[in-house]
């Protein structure tokens, strides 16, 4: 005789794959659905129209088709935010990503005592944001900041960080590096735990060093965490907001899309242009990681 | 792997993570024993000149910081476990199952944290005030679960495939179900992404500041960055108030970090843990 | 008799129902003394049973409040009856209809005889296209601190031109000797407050944003004039060459450590110099009005906050009487007395309770008196962040002088016209 439980478990086990990849899903888009769509599907709608709080049409927006989107491709300000924030991408993700990995490895090494150098990896990581930014802010303050001092006893100038447009763009991706490549360490370091250790030795027995161990052994068995780790990285780096805004005391010089599409819908109170600008961003990060997410399937596949 | 160099170089690397990690924390630990007036002095002091505790008395008596504390840790907790749940499953889904059209689920999953925050903030408002759920708990973890749905579910993927699909069928086999063979088998040996996805759900949630500002207001609500950034005077940034407040809102996370960083880097796979 | 009576039923009935418990509730910001501003509201609860007032904090500095109050108000939330706002958001509030207006309430006349109490800049600020859509709640305007000492030890009286300032200063910097001090410290930051840096040599030299009729009437001389005056500060050394880093409160830590000669800020200054703990200059500063250039007048840059009644409040009628009790001098003593918050009344300067706390508000008055108002627009962030980032590119060397006026110029023409 079949008892009732079991009756219930065989029948849940014998869904058809189809069937259970479809269970499996539906809670994570219920979530997903219910948090985001309403607020997308608001932001695409309100793209749509001229709806400014500092005039009448903050009450009666005016359709406008898809105006807002063309004011975008004549709008220097957007190239030049667009053109900022691709800048950051190209320079951080990888840097985060070569700076990790690096982290990463050494944190990896047979330490006796472990948890500093694990903490040590961790820590940029538990540290807001938005205080990062304010903290590296001051570190790079030309006066009052330790890396001007340290610079200043190593024998060398006052550096003006935050007021030279070509060094407060290394400033800013030094603190993004910084900050971010202990997210991109934490994968890493997790991956490199899962590459078993007879690998190496049979390598070591074979005659190989530590150089082509490397290679041959723990990057290509480390590729899928590097793209997630990049997939994800980049999607960040294309929403740079918190860094370059405290950086910079509220100023624009160097201004990321994510920047102005806050300065546009936040204080202008331009609604409707403002979300457009938001689609756009959309827009480009999605065409970018359907590129690697082709490279996730074919390396999986 | 075995160590068969110079010990000094284990010590150099040590000391670069180290350095690299601790140094903006040092700093701010530094600067929660100055008072104000010893950020602009000429030279700049790295030790405190006259060390005092008056920060921390006025972190504690200024502002709630332990409830701050709390609601952090609520909001953050409930999202993780949710967010860790929910994208178990979907990972598993994704890592195993034939499903049509996987990059464009791929593609949906990841596209949604391509938004930026601060344009779903007026909508997400909305909706929470017509729920009429605003100072609510729920209101901050549900967006925090679902902003983290994408990372955690993409890590859980790549941890999932690099499990042999032979142990599955062998359970399988044996009688169990395709769930059964998800949790018995599966999510034990992977678990360093299962605490990876864990802790990138929870700092996402611990970090996050402008949902947090806007749907849970009010002072008994307010989570860590939002009570210590409300620190802030109408003109001036008291750095050393500011720095007690984040070495007190810190110190608990370094230690669990620190308690637990065998369990979120360390396995308990065959890989085995090295050294 | 009989009717009689029960026209006093229904009267009594009546006025037991209009005096139930209303609920409102007060939006200010964190560094506005929630303190004080509760013992405000007891006293009107005290005076008026019918009444609860409660009170939600938000951020302490005017982004952070705005950034919560888009959110809330763009949603109409019903939530919040009374907001403390800064003296430059009116005009965006009224053509976002996100205050109720006092008009309906007053009447032509008593509405002229109530602002006439007022300092006259906040009457000419609350009232935007004619109507009045905030009350004073209290007064900050920007002063020319200056060290008291060092000025008498030369034989210099507080400076009224920029160049007599400019003059002292140097006299005073060679003598002294002093590698730490420098002499006249002025916001460069790209915050609210570099608008004022910007506008006072506007105004000093008798010009504006705009005209006596509202229509825009910065000229590329004005502006470029303005901007070269700061850079040539820089220029003589006056200024050490990183003002573009500098917010307003880096300078007023400087001048408290004693190294500055003269320094422009808000009023809250005073306070920390005179009651910090580590305050080198105590009983040291004086201040005056900013200086003007010849043939100009001595103008301050207005700050200050107002009350408004939310348009979406649902006791709009109630909370119009909250906000003239707190813009009633009987409040503004108050603020005056326990927050140090300077008074909207001028008669109040003189007041014997409130000048023995602040024995200084004597000699601030006249600096408030000249205070002028940034521009009020409906778009009034969008003309911030235009003056202000290009002021401090301006500063940061990263354009010329002429370069920023034709910038600002252009872009404020451009904002005044609509597009």
């Amino acid at each position: 005789m079949i008892q009732p439980q079991s009756r219930i478990r065989r029948s849940l086990g014998d869904l058809s794959e189809r069937a259970l990849a479809f269970w499996l899903l539906v809670p994570a888009a219920l979530l997903l659905g219910l948090v985001a769509l309403y607020p997308v599907g608001r932001l695409l709608y309100t793209s749509l129209f001229r709806r400014r709080l500092t005039d009448e049409t903050g009450n009666s927006p005016v359709f406008v088709g898809l105006d807002n989107f063309v004011q975008a491709f004549s709008d220097e300000r957007f190239w030049t935010a667009l053109w900022n924030t691709l800048l950051i991408v190209l320079v951080t993700v990888p840097g985060a990503l070569v700076v990790g990995l690096g982290l990463a490895l050494l944190a990896n090494l047979p330490f006796r005592v472990k948890w500093p150098v694990r903490l040590g990896l961790l820590l940029p990581w538990a540290l807001p944001l938005v205080f990062a930014g304010l903290i590296f802010r001051w570190f790079f303050d030309s006066q009052y900041g330790v890396i001007n001092d340290v610079i200043v006893r190593l024998g060398g100038e006052r550096l003006l960080w935050v007021t030279t447009p070509e060094l407060l763009f290394w400033a800013i991706c030094l603190s993004i590096i910084w900050k971010s490549s202990s997210f991109v360490a934490l994968i890493l370091l997790a991956g490199l735990q899962v590459i078993p250790r007879e690998l190496y030795e049979s390598a070591a027995v074979d005659g190989a060093n530590r150089w082509q161990s490397f290679w041959r052994i723990t990057l290509p068995l480390l590729l899928p965490a590097i793209l997630v780790a990049a997939i994800f990285r980049t999607i960040t780096a294309f929403q740079t907001f918190d860094i370059p805004f405290a950086m910079q005391n509220g100023g624009s010089s160097f201004e990321t899309l994510a920047m102005y599409v806050r300065t546009m819908s936040i204080e202008n109170l331009n609604f409707g242009y403002g979300s457009a600008l938001a689609v756009l961003m959309f827009l480009i990060s999605f065409v970018v990681t359907l590129v690697y997410l082709r490279y996730v399937r074919g390396a999986d596949d | 792997m075995k160590w068969d160099h110079p010990r000094i170089w284990l010590w150099v690397a040590a000391a670069i993570v180290v350095i690299n990690g601790f140094f903006p924390a040092v700093w701010i630990l530094l600067t929660s024993f100055k008072t104000e007036g010893e950020l602009t002095r000429i030279p700049i002091t790295w030790l405190p000149d006259n060390p005092t505790f008056q920060n921390y008395v006025q972190a504690f008596t200024n502002a709630p910081i332990m409830r701050y504390f709390l609601n952090s840790l609520i909001v953050a907790g409930g999202a993780t476990l949710l967010c860790v749940f929910v994208s178990a499953l979907a990972a598993y889904a994704l890592a195993r199952l034939r499903i049509p059209n996987k990059t464009l689920i791929f593609s949906l999953l990841v596209g949604v944290s391509m938004f930026p925050t601060v344009t779903l903030l007026l909508p997400l408002f909305e909706m929470v005030l017509a729920l009429g759920l605003r100072n609510n708990y729920i209101a901050l973890i549900l967006p925090h679960a679902a902003l983290s749905i994408p990372v955690a579910t993409l890590v859980l993927v790549s941890f999932f495939q690099g499990i042999p699909k032979d142990l599955e069928s062998a359970a399988m086999v044996d009688g169990c179900s395709r769930l059964g063979a998800l949790w018995r088998i599966v999510v034990p040996l992977s678990a360093p992404g299962v605490f990876t996805a864990s802790i990138l759900a929870f700092v996402n949630s611990w970090d996050e500041f402008l949902l947090a500002l806007t749907l849970m207001p009010s002072q008994a609500m307010r989570t860590l960055p939002v009570g210590i950034q409300f620190l802030q005077g109408e003109y001036s940034f008291p750095w050393p108030l500011i720095s007690a407040a984040l070495v007190i809102a810190l110190v608990p996370v370094a230690l669990v970090i620190a308690i637990f960083q065998e369990r979120v880097v360390g396995g308990l796979t065959q890989g085995g843990v090295k050294g | 008799m009989r009717k009689l009576f029960w026209l006093l039923v229904a009267v009594l009935v009546m006025s037991a129902a209009l005096a139930q418990q209303t609920r409102l509730r007060v939006f200010v910001g964190g560094q506005q003394r929630p303190d004080v501003m509760r013992k405000i509201f007891d006293l009107y609860q005290s005076k008026n049973p019918g009444v609860r007032v409660d009170l939600e904090v938000g951020g302490a500095t005017s982004d952070q409040q705005q950034q919560y109050l888009t959110t809330v108000l763009a949603s109409r939330d019903p939530s919040i009856d009374i907001i403390l706002i800064d003296v430059i958001r009116p005009a965006q509030y009224l053509a976002s209809r996100w205050a109720d207006t006092l008009d309906k309430y007053l009447p032509a006349a008593s509405r002229q005889n109530l602002l006439r109490q007022y300092l006259p800049a906040y009457s000419q600020a609350n009232v935007i296209n004619g109507q009045l859509v905030a009350l004073p709640g209290f007064a900050d305007a920007m002063f020319l601190y200056y060290r008291a000492d060092l000025l008498e030890k030369y034989g210099f009286r507080p400076p009224t031109t920029w160049d007599e300032a400019i003059q002292q200063a140097q006299t005073i910097l060679q003598r002294e000797n002093n590698p730490n001090l420098n002499g006249i410290g002025f916001i460069g930051a790209p915050a609210e407050g570099t608008v004022c840096t910007f506008l006072l040599p506007v105004w000093a030299a008798g010009g504006d944003v705009t005209n006596a009729q509202g229509q825009f009437s910065l000229t590329v001389e004005q502006a470029q004039r303005a901007l070269q005056f700061w850079v040539g500060l820089m220029d003589q050394r006056v200024s050490p060459p990183n003002m573009a880093e500098k917010p307003q409160d880096t300078i007023r830590s400087e001048m408290q450590a004693g190294r500055w000669v003269f320094g422009t800020m808000f009023a809250y200054a005073w306070n920390r110099f005179q009651n910090d703990a580590d305050s080198q200059v105590k009983g040291r500063i004086g201040v005056v009005p900013l200086p003007a250039f010849a043939g100009g007048r001595q103008a301050s840059c207005l700050g200050g906050w107002q009350w408004t009644v939310s348009d979406f409040s649902r006791n709009k009628a109630q909370a119009h009487k909250l906000v003239r009790f707190l813009s009633s001098p009987e409040v503004s003593k108050i603020l005056a007395i326990d927050a140090s918050n300077l008074p909207v009344f001028p008669a109040l300067y003189r007041d014997p309770d409130i000048l023995r706390v602040n024995p200084w508000f004597g000699q601030a008055l006249p600096v408030v008196q000249a205070a002028r108002a940034r521009p009020q627009h409906p778009r009034y962030a969008e003309i911030s962040e235009v003056i202000r980032v290009t002021t401090n590119q301006v500063l940061a060397r990263q354009k010329t002088p002429e370069q920023g006026a034709r910038e600002i110029v252009t872009r404020l023409q451009a904002i005044y016209g609509g597009r």
